[in-house]
């Protein structure tokens, strides 16, 4: 065995690493740390040139309610998504792992909304959505529920988000759930059968803790997702009605594309979106850590 | 004891029953909005906005495609996607399986911090840096060609992750026996690495697909040529230009959903493969 | 074997990437390629061709390569980007709303320059053009495009579902009044649900947050003309869109879409109005090519917006050209550009797109004359053009304002909030933006 050298593989990793460091700088780590800086101009984006004027940007962001509303709107969005979107992809990857027939076709058919882009997908929700002539209504008619104006009534636009969201997204999980799954030796389970328990008995004493890394993962990244959600939103409400669906990137592309001279605002609340997202992600892993030493 | 099996036989055959008119429904649930898509593009306008909804349309009208088509250049669209999406892909395997294996088996300095700091910048919202990367792009005269959308996709942190994640269950022992047979580290990864990370590279290549042939808003922020449109700028320009056509809309929706959904269904068995990584649960 | 395929795969993809990533350069033959920027809507693009094939003729040392933009907040995005980088077009289309934008970055010529040029035009010329397009192409008195073609609202109705209400098909409402009259006249449920399955006449509401916010102030706009009303001072030292009458208009719409219950209406308004469930609604010219093939089997017409209690007004747009900085050549297109206002191209382009002239001799053109006499809709839209009049260009925060302006309609509609209030807030944030801007 080879005595370790800290950098004894300095010149060949330089080699591995140089493709991906030009492109990570040029268009990753270049652009963040340029937009850092901007956070503390006012910048006028025509011109290319700007001001310095320290906090302004943070302060300004701070003392606006829109900001407070937007910020309160994402994490609507996030907590009406995550576990629902979890507890849907669980059990379907669950019911995928059962023996069934024409499993691979129905794990396509499950992955499909994934699969699709969300300027296609928004035009047919729009129209599922449809007060008047939507599927959604006239189907909640049977259950004689009163038509919802799921995209004009504030307080329905974020359920019709949130739905369309995990429509959208639940596939991904669904397969990484169903990896983790197939990762639980059967043997387990056998043992389990052996012993008398009963298929709740197995799914909470076995299915769930020995999941939970893959569960772990699962949640960090759809928090992340969610967090930064935007696409379906420009594509299926554009922050409507009365900005009820307005969540932070939306918020940004607004003052950062459409405003004139707003760079500098966008940025700073990209960098508190940031750091938001960091903070979460930090005490997750911190907790996720405390448990596995528990 | 017979009657006992022939119970529970009896009692799994309903319990699978159960499970399959369940699992067929949700499936149907979850592609109704596709069903419907397609049902109304070849619908005629009448058809369309009437309540209640009309499901089956009186007589297939397939004139929305072709007036579709004659609206639209999807041929060009969708090579166009095609060709990013592929490029980036490969692009996305070569330079994440190098970094990756950097990651996973090198002793170089600052290599944890480095690490860290690519994964953070999973963290930072798009929006961030587009507006940089626009102008570093436009310096070297970039902007609406296609290149604009493949370059800033060639490293990604993520996929940098993922197969470092992988590699890193590879037992060392399998690269030992190619060192003491005088390979050197380009060979290993080459030779000994890659083919046993074929289900991690595929799911790489899917993620990378999918994502970059979806993406719309950098495209719209950088293609300004009709010919150099991919497929979700064509479909949205589309949809400004015939606001409240649904059958033409609808058609043309078709038109750019149901390829990427075949490929993908004849992709998925490498993509499902590839997906059970243990390293994902580290 | 395997190998063998993915690398002829690989490499066919990298040849297919080196071929087809840039544009190709279209084969000019020597001639000076204009680039033309413009989000016309697909029915009016045949039109667009067979204008610029004209001009081709007449001008063979000059070819056109017109590109389709999109409208709105992605236009914007598009040409703001491409000015960073330098790869704007030679003339693009342009809305007031970008004016500030590309003065103050110093990127489109003044038109002065030309006009004043050897090839330039004649003070006939330009006061043949409508004044109110005048304005609305200048910024801060400045002339900085020529307008492309014109446009104006107007009244839109199904004379059929006049006649099943009683009401005259011939008699469209002539001011406010008749206007919320017909309309409670024309809202009608049938089966007695508490649901109308007929609404008498459409007012847009789309979230202010939107890309259909600008439309829909832009049709708010007359009525608050209409009621004595505007948008800002003169000096753009503050708004004044919630002014009396703004609270007026806007009371107007409140009604009109609380009484209808509006908030069905999750889309524009051409399908319910197709499918014979709306009876008046306000449109543009731009959609009368469209409306030939789509409204077979209706009755419907067009008539002059209804007068408020100040007076008869309807909203000017169009679309407007300006030329690049960044063009290499800029007498090229301006020769495109002055060629387009003149009054044969104008009459061509109208008579073809269903836009309307921009100057006031083209109706003097024999042929244009004839085209009037056989379509009385179309001329609705040209008579309308005397009580047109243009928004003034904001100096600052034009789309925040408007986003502002916006919020406002939205709230006292669906959000039903009081009118005053509403407009007192949306005013307020408006003037601290003009107030930071002055800074």
């Amino acid at each position: 065995m080879a005595i370790y050298k800290k950098n004894k593989d300095g010149l060949a990793a330089a080699g591995f690493l140089t493709p991906t460091l030009i492109i990570f700088g040029t268009f990753i780590l270049f652009p963040v740390f340029f937009s850092f800086y901007l956070s503390f101009q006012e910048w006028n984006a025509f011109s290319w040139e700007g001001s310095f004027v320290g906090l302004d940007n943070y302060t300004r962001m701070i003392q606006t309610k829109e900001f407070w509303d937007v910020l309160k709107n994402t994490l609507i969005y996030t907590i009406g998504t995550v576990p629902l979107n979890m507890i849907v992809s669980l059990m379907i990857a669950y019911g995928l792992n059962q023996k069934l027939k024409g499993k691979k076709f129905l794990r396509t058919l499950f992955f499909a909304p994934v699969v699709v882009s969300p300027v296609a997908a928004a035009l047919i929700w729009r129209w599922l959505y449809d007060p008047n002539f939507g599927l959604i209504n006239y189907s909640l008619g049977f259950a004689g529920i009163d038509p919802i104006n799921w995209l004009n009534d504030p307080s329905a636009a974020m359920f019709a988000l949130i739905g369309m969201g995990v429509w959208k997204t639940f596939g991904t999980n669904m397969v990484l759930f169903a990896a983790g799954l197939n990762a639980i030796p059967d043997s387990y389970y056998e043992a389990a059968t052996i012993d008398g328990a009963g298929a709740w008995s197995k799914f909470w004493n076995i299915t769930i803790p020995l999941l939970s890394p893959t569960t772990f993962f699962i949640m960090v990244m759809s928090m992340i997702g969610s967090f930064q959600v935007f696409d379906i939103v420009y594509v299926l409400t554009s922050g409507g009605p009365l900005g009820s669906t307005k969540v932070l990137v939306f918020y940004i592309y607004e003052y950062a594309f459409k405003f004139t001279g707003e760079m500098g605002y966008a940025s700073a609340v990209s960098y508190t979106l940031f750091a938001l997202l960091f903070i979460l992600t930090m005490v997750q892993v911190k907790y996720m850590k405390n448990k596995a030493l528990a | 004891m017979q009657k006992i099996d022939k119970k529970y036989k009896y009692l799994n055959i309903s319990k699978s029953v159960l499970i399959h008119i369940l699992m067929y429904s949700l499936a149907i649930l979850t592609i109704m909005p596709f069903i419907w898509m397609i049902l109304t593009s070849v619908k005629d306008m009448s058809e369309i906005f009437v309540y209640p909804p009309q499901w089956l349309p009186n007589e297939i009208k397939f004139q929305n495609y072709i007036d579709a088509f004659n609206a639209a250049p999807f041929g060009t669209f969708y090579m166009n996607s095609l060709i990013v999406a592929l490029s980036v892909t490969l692009g996305q395997l070569i330079t994440c399986s190098m970094a990756a294996y950097a990651f996973a088996r090198l002793e170089f300095k600052g290599r944890d911090i480095i690490f860290y700091i690519f994964l953070g910048t999973m963290m930072i919202p798009a929006n961030v840096t587009m507006i940089p990367t626009y102008i570093v792009l436009s310096t070297f005269g970039l902007i609406d060609s296609l290149y604009s959308l493949i370059i800033p996709g060639l490293a990604s942190a993520f996929g940098t992750f993922l197969l470092r994640q992988f590699f890193m269950t590879i037992p060392k022992e399998l690269e030992e026996a190619a060192y003491i047979d005088g390979a050197s580290k380009w060979q290993v990864l080459l030779r000994v690495i890659i083919p046993l990370s074929k289900p991690a590279l595929a799911t790489l290549a899917i993620f990378t697909f999918m994502g970059v042939f979806n993406d719309f808003i950098w495209a719209l922020i950088c293609i300004n040529s009709e010919e150099l449109k991919t497929v979700q700028l064509g479909l949205a320009t589309f949809r400004d230009k015939y606001l409240t056509q649904w059958d033409l809309l609808m058609a043309g929706s078709v038109t750019a959903t149901l390829p990427i959904l075949i490929i993908f269904f004849v992709a998925q068995k490498y993509f499902i493969q590839g997906i059970t990584l243990s390293g994902l649960k580290e | 074997m395997k190998n063998k395929i993915i690398s002829i795969f690989i490499i066919t993809i990298i040849a297919l990437t080196v071929i087809s990533c840039s544009k190709s350069e279209n084969n000019s033959d020597g001639k000076v390629v204009v680039t033309f920027w413009h989000g016309m809507m697909a029915s009016s693009v045949p039109a667009l061709e067979q204008l610029i094939q004209k001009f081709e003729e007449t001008h063979p040392g000059i070819k056109i390569n017109a590109q389709t933009i999109p409208n709105g907040d992605a236009g914007i995005q598009k040409l703001m980007t491409s000015l960073q980088s330098g790869t704007a077009p030679d003339v693009s289309w342009i809305y007031s709303d970008y004016m500030e934008d590309l003065v103050t970055s110093n990127s489109i010529y003044k038109m002065r320059q030309f006009i004043d040029g050897k090839n330039g035009l004649t003070k006939e010329d330009l006061a043949d053009i409508y004044p109110s397009l005048i304005t609305y192409a200048s910024w801060r008195g400045e002339l900085y495009s020529i307008p492309m073609e014109a446009t104006n609202l107007a009244l839109l109705y199904n004379k059929d579902l006049f006649r099943q209400a009683g009401l005259d098909p011939n008699h469209p409402p002539k001011d406010w009044d008749e206007l919320l009259d017909f309309s409670r006249k024309l809202t009608i449920d049938k089966n007695n649900d508490g649901k109308f399955e007929q609404v008498g006449f459409f007012i847009p509401v789309f979230p202010a947050t939107g890309s259909r916010n600008g439309w829909m102030v832009w049709q708010y706009r007359p009525f608050l003309w209409q009621a004595g009303g505007d948008f800002i001072e003169k000096d753009q030292s503050k708004v004044t869109y919630d002014s009396e009458a703004g609270i007026k208009a806007l009371t107007l719409w409140q009604k009109l879409f609380q009484e209808q219950k509006l908030e069905t209406f999750t889309s524009d308004f051409d399908m319910a109005f197709i499918s014979k469930q709306l009876a008046m609604a306000m449109d543009g010219p731009w959609s009368l090519p469209r409306y030939k093939d789509l409204m077979k089997g209706i009755d419907w017409a067009f008539a002059p917006l209804p007068a408020g209690p100040a007076k008869q007004a309807t909203i000017v747009g169009g679309e407007y050209l300006c030329i690049f900085k960044q063009s290499e050549h800029p007498d090229e297109a301006w020769e495109f550009v002055k060629w387009i206002a003149s009054p044969e191209a104008q009459a061509q382009w109208c008579m073809t797109s269903g836009y309307l002239p921009i100057r006031r001799s083209v109706k003097e053109i024999p042929a244009f004359k004839k085209y009037l006499e056989e379509n009385a809709n179309y001329k609705v839209f040209v008579d309308q053009m005397d009580v047109g009049q243009a928004e003034l260009s904001i100096d600052y925060g034009a789309m925040q304002i408007t986003q502002h302006i916006g919020e406002a309609i939205e709230g006292v509609t669906i959000g039903k909030r009081d009118v005053r209030t509403s407009l007192n807030n949306s005013a307020k944030k408006s003037n601290d933006l003009l107030i930071r801007a002055r800074k």
